[in-house]
């Protein structure tokens, strides 16, 4: 069942540039945005059921003959699932409308479910080869995505992207290669074992260093972070928003946090440098987006520093800074692609995305600008939406692991980032309106009832926040406290 | 064998180090491309001398195929882009790629 | 035998890097791709070898030459000669600390021998079968990536002409 996740988008890509000749927009609409909405219930409904008791492996079926695939689904996998099939769900949606004047919807849509494939099959994966090749795959459509527009600017960014992105890929790879040539295999399950018996932590340290580059640039940590302020703008807004809220935190974070946790063991070196560099992403990110005029750039660089949040959480390796790095990393996926999309539609109504000559847009456009400022008092962690809870979290994790010093920080970024959100919101959306602006209308029916879903999730979120902890941010945060026991477990399948 | 592995990995280590340079110092399109496939190269005879040093070639050379297939979507990804931009720019210089600030 | 191949691998590799004829530098590409299949024929991995041989060696090779006869419009780009000083020092500094690293390493590293088990196929089908379905996303990625540049309606917007 667990299969379906990686062969429902990945059936239907082959299939859309086919169908894309029948019918250029409906069909590819239609089929796209169904697709999503059966993975976002399949992931809710079917999938969580599974996992009540643990982890488990699943075997693969193709019409009922079983593959030798095995699938690996705990908690922290399913949290994934999830947050990928309700990002994408908003960002389909969205594109229905949005996408009407790049052209080739089908082969877009086909690009974006290639993409989704990439990342369901990495979250699910229970070998290091496998996390690599699906990241890969979710790069190779995410490179396309990027200079989607072919303008100038689109085919730049890509190209700096794909190429920075080929050497976090090799680096990985050759990491993987030289754990296989110590332990002799790639599982989690025979990787862990063997790094346990052979006790070398010289070898270890080269391959956390070869991961952490690798991981790094995917997730766009301080320093390796320079080819995301160009990609993330350049790209069409839903996949910014997709790029931003997801892409990053799947093949970089998730990734990086599965086998820094589960198969290597958390050792304090290792969370020294995850924290450091956490805090770093946060200020240098914070600052560059604070002197920012193109307001995608803006929250290109925002996107850094909130990534600088969810592994500052997760890095502190304390039961509550893991809830707190993964509580945030589902916020930033709901406000930044939110964000994102808001963008978008101001960029589509007034072909700008210059802060300073826009102005009082509130008055065209309401909904986008009620549904943005959700988003920005969200991201900056004002109380009670859900932003608040989760840097609350880790704050309270860092007091509790005795590291004052990065508590402080981190509320000091906090409030950089209110102060460039407020900025951003008084620059679009408020004062007296631009005379140019006049004639902008509100966006059209798709894209807004998009951005609404998603301000009405964030705010629900914050709400109801006990419940959410207990019942989707616990068992993936039990997973990872577990540490490397959770690989030893799936041995011999 | 296990000599034979470092001694593998010593021209890894080289190959890797060559891609990196070509990368970081050149200046045509196609040229960092031709550093990228230097540097998979290198990747690639990691992983076979892994596998060799493992008595486990099968598996290497499974998933030294995989690579393979997948470093010709990326090159063919990338040529597109470089005939793309070559379309704008009329040129393969890197250094005139400068709409953005990175 | 082997170290005469990893060397020629590494030499053709520099060549590729250094030319200054694009068309060379891919040419040096596929040999330094056929000595490194042949560093495999010599491991005895004999599928992978020949794998990079028609692939590697092979089709990279007439992308590669094909793109670079579609964007050959205006003459060379220009190189600084630097790299004729700058690329030995670079490299001779690399190899010394390579060398001084896996000397300290000979004998040093333990490992754990693998369950080499089952021919390759047995291997490929039957324990990489989520590899190939890894590989099929990759080539769809990789398809529709040159279709979605390549299409026919008009781009959007700034060009720079």
């Amino acid at each position: 069942m667990l299969f379906l996740f990686i062969i429902v988008p990945l059936l239907l890509a082959g299939l859309l540039p086919l169908l894309g000749k029948l019918s250029k927009r409906f069909l590819p609409d239609l089929l796209a945005s169904a697709a999503m909405l059966f993975l976002l219930v399949l992931s809710v409904v079917s999938a969580k059921p599974l996992i009540a008791g643990g982890g488990i492996i699943q075997q693969a079926f193709w019409f009922g003959a079983p593959l030798n695939i095995r699938l690996l689904l705990d908690g922290f996998s399913l949290f994934m699932l999830f947050t990928i099939s309700l990002v994408s769900f908003a960002v389909t949606l969205y594109s229905i409308n949005y996408m009407d004047h790049y052209g080739a919807k089908a082969n877009y849509y086909a690009l974006l479910l290639v993409m989704i494939a990439g990342m369901n099959g990495l979250v699910l994966s229970s070998d290091l080869f496998n996390i690599y090749i699906f990241l890969e795959m979710a790069a190779i459509a995410s490179y396309a995505l990027v200079a989607f527009g072919r303008g100038h600017e689109e085919l730049e960014a890509s190209f700096k992207y794909l190429m920075l992105s080929a050497v976090a890929s090799a680096f990985i790879l050759l990491s993987i290669a030289v754990i296989f040539g110590m332990t002799g295999g790639v599982s989690f399950g025979t990787v862990a074992q063997g790094l346990k018996t052979l006790n070398v932590k010289y070898v270890v340290g080269v391959c956390s260093g070869l991961f952490l580059a690798g991981f790094g640039l995917k997730a766009a940590l301080v320093p390796f972070h320079s080819w995301l302020p160009d990609a993330h703008p350049s790209a069409p807004a839903p996949i910014s928003a997709m790029l931003s809220a997801v892409l990053i935190k799947v093949s970089g974070v998730y990734a990086m946090t599965r086998i820094f946790l589960n198969v290597f063991g958390l050792t304090p070196a290792l969370t020294t440098v995850l924290t450091v560099m956490g805090v770093v992403s946060i200020f240098v990110g914070a600052l560059a987006a604070l002197g920012q005029n193109d307001i995608k750039r803006m929250l290109a660089y925002s996107s850094i520093s909130q990534i600088g949040y969810v592994v500052l959480g997760l890095g502190i390796g304390t039961p509550l800074g893991i809830i707190g790095g993964l509580f945030h990393l589902f916020n930033h996926a709901l406000f930044k692609s939110l964000l994102f999309l808001n963008a978008g539609a101001v960029e589509q109504s007034t072909g700008t995305r210059a802060l300073d000559k826009m102005g009082g847009l509130a008055k065209v456009m309401p909904l986008t600008a009620t549904t943005s400022a959700v988003a920005s008092l969200s991201i900056a962690g004002v109380p009670p939406l859900n932003g608040f809870w989760s840097k609350l979290l880790i704050i309270i994790a860092l007091v509790q692991a005795k590291m004052h010093v990065l508590a402080v920080l981190a509320v000091l970024g906090s409030v950089i980032t209110l102060w460039y959100y407020l900025v951003l919101q008084r620059y679009a959306f408020f004062g007296k309106l631009n005379e140019a602006w006049q004639g902008v209308r509100e966006a059209p029916f798709w894209m807004s009832a998009s951005m609404v879903l998603l301000a009405l999730l964030c705010v629900v979120t914050g709400l109801v926040f006990p419940f959410a902890i207990h019942s989707w941010l616990q068992p993936a945060a039990d997973v990872l406290g577990q540490g490397i026991g959770v690989a030893l477990n799936f041995i011999g399948f | 064998m296990n000599n034979l592995w470092i001694l593998n990995m010593g021209f890894v280590a080289l190959l890797i180090g060559i891609g990196l340079y070509c990368l970081l110092a050149m200046k045509n399109t196609v040229k960092l491309l031709i550093g990228v496939e230097i540097i998979a190269k290198g990747v690639t005879l990691a992983l076979v001398a892994s596998g060799y040093a493992r008595d486990n070639l099968m598996l290497a050379q499974a998933m030294v195929i995989t690579v393979i297939v997948i470093d010709v979507a990326v090159i063919a990804t990338a040529l597109a882009l470089i005939i793309s931009i070559n379309r704008h720019t009329k040129s393969l210089d890197v250094s005139k790629l400068t709409q953005l600030k990175g | 035998m082997h170290l005469f191949l990893l060397i020629g691998l590494v030499a053709f590799s520099i060549m590729a890097v250094l030319s200054r004829d694009l068309l060379k530098s891919a040419i040096s590409l596929a040999v330094a791709s056929i000595f490194l299949a042949l560093v495999f024929f010599h491991l005895g991995a004999v599928y992978a070898g020949v794998f990079e041989l028609s692939v590697v060696a092979g089709l990279i090779t007439v992308l590669f030459i094909t793109a670079i006869a579609l964007t050959r419009n205006d003459g060379e780009v220009a190189e600084s000669k630097r790299h004729r000083i700058v690329f030995p020092l670079f490299f001779l500094a690399l190899a010394v600390l390579d060398i001084l690293v896996m000397r300290k390493l000979l004998g040093q590293i333990p490992a754990i021998q693998g369950a080499g088990s089952g021919t390759f196929s047995q291997v490929l089908w039957n324990q990489r079968t989520f590899d190939l379905v890894g590989q099929v996303g990759a080539i769809f990625a990789g398809v529709l990536a040159v279709l979605a540049l390549f299409r026919h309606d008009s781009p959007k917007g700034d060009s720079h002409e």
